[in-house]
């Protein structure tokens, strides 16, 4: 008998993995300015060494804000997709992302708040907007979960649906509230709204980093638990999985990664939805297979995103989550189209 | 094996099942009968923690909420009626989940788990489907399909929420024929939700008659479906009824 | 058909009445005619006004005008007493029964922010509107003889533009600048994506009248550009319009402190210039005093900051 392996097949992550770091290294290599090739080595050989830098003109510059800024694209990205896959597979419906319990709406609505009563904190190495996000998003993620469990104690997924989608509708109230009595700074709440990476630094990375590693982590180890949910809840009841605890893990974990990225980067449409799409139609629904492969097809498309965010209009920098909205529908409309017609 | 005390389940102010007590033992097929809204698929649903409800459902004498679900898994397993399964998961992957409690988290699968798998496959012919997508699955398949689950779970109770509902006489027989073959080894019992008063009739040994939320009879099937309390349950003449579709049978063969 | 024929009638009196010298009260009203190519018909000199714009408020007090303000946009800040007129916007949103319950003669506006809806209401209430939009510092001066000529201080109007034109041209008389020094103008910092000002904005054009070279002038009207972008064209100074919040740090420090931004002249020099007041992209008379603070900066803090 054919042995059945769940996980992904070491070819199948060389072959991820040599696309992400192919991703990573144009990211670096690229750039509205661009850098000759062995400049860019030199310079990140020197960037490690601590070696001479003078002769190298401004490329060890431009690359000490080129690699915190791939580090926090591509840890965004796997974030968001990570996030998406896991909520398609917690609430069996494949239109859920991170977004859908309304913790990004709550992080959007921290940060607008910081941008509009001017909220700032000097002692922290991240600014303002971040730690308010942060804040608000965990506050959310409570708040949510007070509602849904006062509605229904049973925790069911339309109830989270439900109170997710109101969330985030009152969220987006209050966040015109504010810009009509903050007008003074509406565009500085219109900037961030449309998510930048540009500004990372090696801190922003360094929290993406931790979050990754202990939410996203902690989802990795529900891989199994989430192919019960997407068989069905009553499935995984019946099963033996803890159906709740799993599920409060998960929006938990979920929220925190949400959190963080929406706090760091704003609000990054259509990765947490179309990559895990993409990536299910190549792995299959198993999450073993699904959650790794998302995690690294959402790095390497956010990555992709943010080099075309920086080079198609040079010097001209797109808002990101215009490109990632802009490619993800047209990917998402082709891949349906072709997946629907071969049935 | 499995003893149900005073179970009341309420849906705010509407009792749908109220003081229930019954009870199933070793080899035991114990049939839950009655009309729609008698509350039938209510007692699978707290039985598998679905619903809250009052009363106690106890295991060889634990109570049933105290038991972890991952033990409790392993005590009895559930088949519901409707699957629809939103992703394109393998017959072989469905199959597998049903190991969940036996896996520990962080080490991947032993090879009694590939074992339980190839035989529940087996033991309901879905081996030749291991690897297709239960998507492609008639309505009978993807049953079988959940059903290889159930033993691949391997629990000592089987508790079944019309399994055969919207299936073909076939695959009725099948899945019937299926269960009472894995009932007979030791120590097993089975509860099924049943519409139909002769499947009771020929696969059960006992009964529990639900109506409006009340236990109506609980005893042996013989005991229960008795010409009298059918006719005052359903307000009509079942034995009458029956006998004369079965009339019609034996003239078409004559 | 039959209302156009008498409309058009109506205005043939009403211009020939406007030839006659008794209605000449006004220099001579039929030329008035607003930033958008309209002409703007009024019998006398407007007597209540309301100003959306912060550029026109700053301009109706410059002209002396204060006392016919009766109602101002939201963003009019300028003197701080402006503040005590009511304002007839909140947010986005222009507030158009407020406005006519206000009665004003005339409504000053810029041509993007009201809707034709609005402005038919407007004009249906007998207010006449009068779009004062500049782009460049020619229209602001075309801006403020409008305006003038709307409130009927012509003579103002007049002394308030050459006096303008006098201090720009001592300033850029005054600038060693032969377009070499580069400067970077900052409009959002990098926490939400940097944005500059191209071609085509005050602050640039007030840079060039300084002699100075925007690093970003090959960029049209607002932008957000690339940190590389910045650190590759290393400007000598950099001015950021940024806000500051209470309790947190400075713009210009957070400048300063830009990992990679090490090398750039402007930070080595600490040459960053923080402008909060909107001197530099307000279309009315204070673009004087923007160009007069890049000045002393470019000419004077920062030479003695170099020297020392």
């Amino acid at each position: 008998m054919k042995k059945h392996k769940e996980g992904l097949y070491a070819r199948e992550y060389a072959l991820m993995l040599v696309l992400l770091l192919t991703a990573a290294a144009l990211s670096i290599c690229l750039g509205s300015v661009n850098l000759p090739l062995s400049d860019t080595l030199k310079s990140i050989f020197a960037l490690i060494t601590g070696g001479d830098v003078s002769d190298l003109g401004t490329a060890p510059a431009i690359l000490s804000t080129r690699l915190p800024r791939a580090a926090c694209v591509a840890l965004t990205g796997a974030a968001l997709s990570l996030s998406g896959a896991a909520m398609q597979g917690l609430l069996k419906n494949p239109l859920a992302d991170g977004s859908t319990l309304g913790v990004s709406s709550g992080a959007s609505l921290g940060a607008v708040a910081a941008i509009a009563f001017g909220l700032s904190v000097t002692s922290l190495p991240f600014a303002g907007t971040v730690v308010a996000a942060m804040v608000f998003a965990f506050a959310s993620l409570l708040i949510i979960l007070f509602l849904s469990y006062k509605l229904d104690c049973s925790l069911s997924t339309h109830t989270i649906i439900l109170v997710g989608v109101i969330f985030s509708m009152f969220a987006s109230s209050i966040i015109s509230l504010l810009i009509t009595f903050a007008s003074g700074r509406i565009k500085q709440i219109t900037f961030w709204t449309m998510g930048s990476l540009a500004g990372s630094s090696y801190e922003n990375a360094l929290l993406l980093l931790g979050a990754f590693l202990v939410f996203g982590g902690m989802i990795f180890f529900t891989a199994r638990e989430l192919n019960a949910f997407a068989v069905g809840e009553d499935n995984a009841r019946t099963i033996g999985v803890n159906v709740k605890r799993v599920k409060l893990t998960v929006l938990i974990c979920v929220s925190a990664l949400i959190g963080v990225c929406v706090s760091i980067g704003g609000t990054i449409g259509f990765v947490g939805l179309v990559t895990p799409h993409i990536m299910r139609m190549i792995t299959g629904p198993n999450h073993k297979r699904l959650l790794p492969a998302s995690a690294m097809g959402g790095a390497t498309f956010l990555l992709l995103s943010d080099l075309a965010a920086r080079t198609l209009l040079s010097p001209l920098e797109l808002p990101i989550g215009v490109v990632t909205s802009l490619v993800g529908a047209v990917v998402f409309v082709f891949v349906f189209y072709r997946s629907r017609r071969m049935g | 094996m499995l003893k149900a005390n005073d179970l009341t389940v309420r849906y705010g102010a509407l009792t749908v099942l109220d003081g229930v007590d019954f009870s199933v033992s070793p080899g035991q097929w114990l049939m839950i009968l009655g009309p729609n809204g008698a509350g039938k698929s209510t007692i699978v649903n707290a039985v598998s923690q679905g619903v809250p409800y009052g009363g106690t459902i106890s295991f060889n004498g634990t109570d049933i909420r105290r038991i972890k679900p991952t033990e409790r898994a392993k005590c009895f397993g559930v088949l519901t009626q409707n699957h629809f399964v939103g992703y394109s998961f393998t017959v072989g992957e469905i199959v597998h989940l049903g190991r969940y409690a036996y896996r520990d988290r962080l080490f991947t699968a032993g090879t009694d788990d590939e074992a339980a798998v190839a035989s529940a496959l087996d033991a309901t012919g879905m081996t030749p489907f291991r690897d297709k997508s239960v998507l492609t699955l008639s309505g009978g398949e993807l049953q079988r399909a959940f059903l290889a689950q159930l033993f691949a779970q391997n629990p000592k109770l089987l508790i079944l929420d019309e399994p055969t509902n919207h299936l073909d006489l076939v695959y009725q027989r099948q899945v019937f024929d299926l269960i009472g073959e894995w009932l007979s080894e030791p120590d097993r019992s089975v509860i099924s939700v049943v519409h139909d008063l002769s499947l009771a009739k020929a696969y059960g040994t006992h009964a529990l008659l639900l109506n409006g939320g009340n236990a109506v009879a609980f005893g042996t099937v013989d005991e229960v479906l008795t010409r009298e309390r059918l006719h005052e349950v359903y307000s009509m003449d079942v034995f009458g009824w029956m006998n004369k579709m079965l009339g019609v049978w034996q003239e078409e063969t004559e | 058909m039959k209302n156009t024929k008498t409309l058009s009638l109506l205005l043939a009196v009403l211009m020939l009445l406007c030839l006659l010298p008794a209605c000449g009260e006004m220099s001579s009203p039929s030329s008035i005619v607003d930033m958008e190519g309209r002409s703007i018909e009024l019998d006398k000199p407007a007597e209540r006004v309301i100003a959306l714009s912060a550029a026109d408020c700053d301009i109706i007090y410059a002209l002396g005008a204060m006392e016919l303000l009766v109602g101002r946009g939201e963003y009019c800040d300028y003197p701080p007493e402006v503040l005590d007129i009511p304002a007839v916007q909140s947010g986005a949103q222009t507030n158009i029964e407020q406005i006519i319950a206000l009665e004003p003669d005339v409504l000053f506006m810029s041509s993007m922010a009201q809707s034709e809806e609005q402005v038919a209401a407007l004009e249906n209430a007998g207010i006449t509107t009068v779009v004062s939009d500049a782009d460049n510092i020619e229209e602001v001066y075309t801006s403020i003889k409008l305006i003038g000529a709307v409130l009927g201080r012509d003579a103002e109007a007049e002394a308030l533009v050459s006096s303008m034109k006098g201090q720009l041209d001592e300033l850029r008389l005054l600038s060693a600048g032969d377009g070499t020094e580069t400067v970077y103008f900052e409009v959002s910092p990098l926490e939400w994506g940097l944005w500059t000002a191209g071609s085509d904005t005050f602050m640039n054009e007030v840079a060039e009248l300084l002699g100075l070279k925007n690093i970003f002038a090959d960029l049209e009207g607002w932008a957000e550009v690339s940190q590389e972008q910045v650190i590759e064209r290393n400007p000598d100074y950099i001015v950021t319009i940024t806000m500051y919040f209470d309790g947190g740090e400075l713009p210009e420090e957070e400048i300063l402190s830009r990992a990679g931004w090490e090398n750039i002249t402007a930070v080595k020099n600490r040459a960053v210039l923080r402008m909060q007041n909107n001197e530099l992209s307000r279309p009315s008379q204070r673009l004087v005093e923007g160009a007069r603070m890049l000045y002393d900066f470019v000419y004077e803090t920062a030479q003695t900051d170099k020297a020392a």
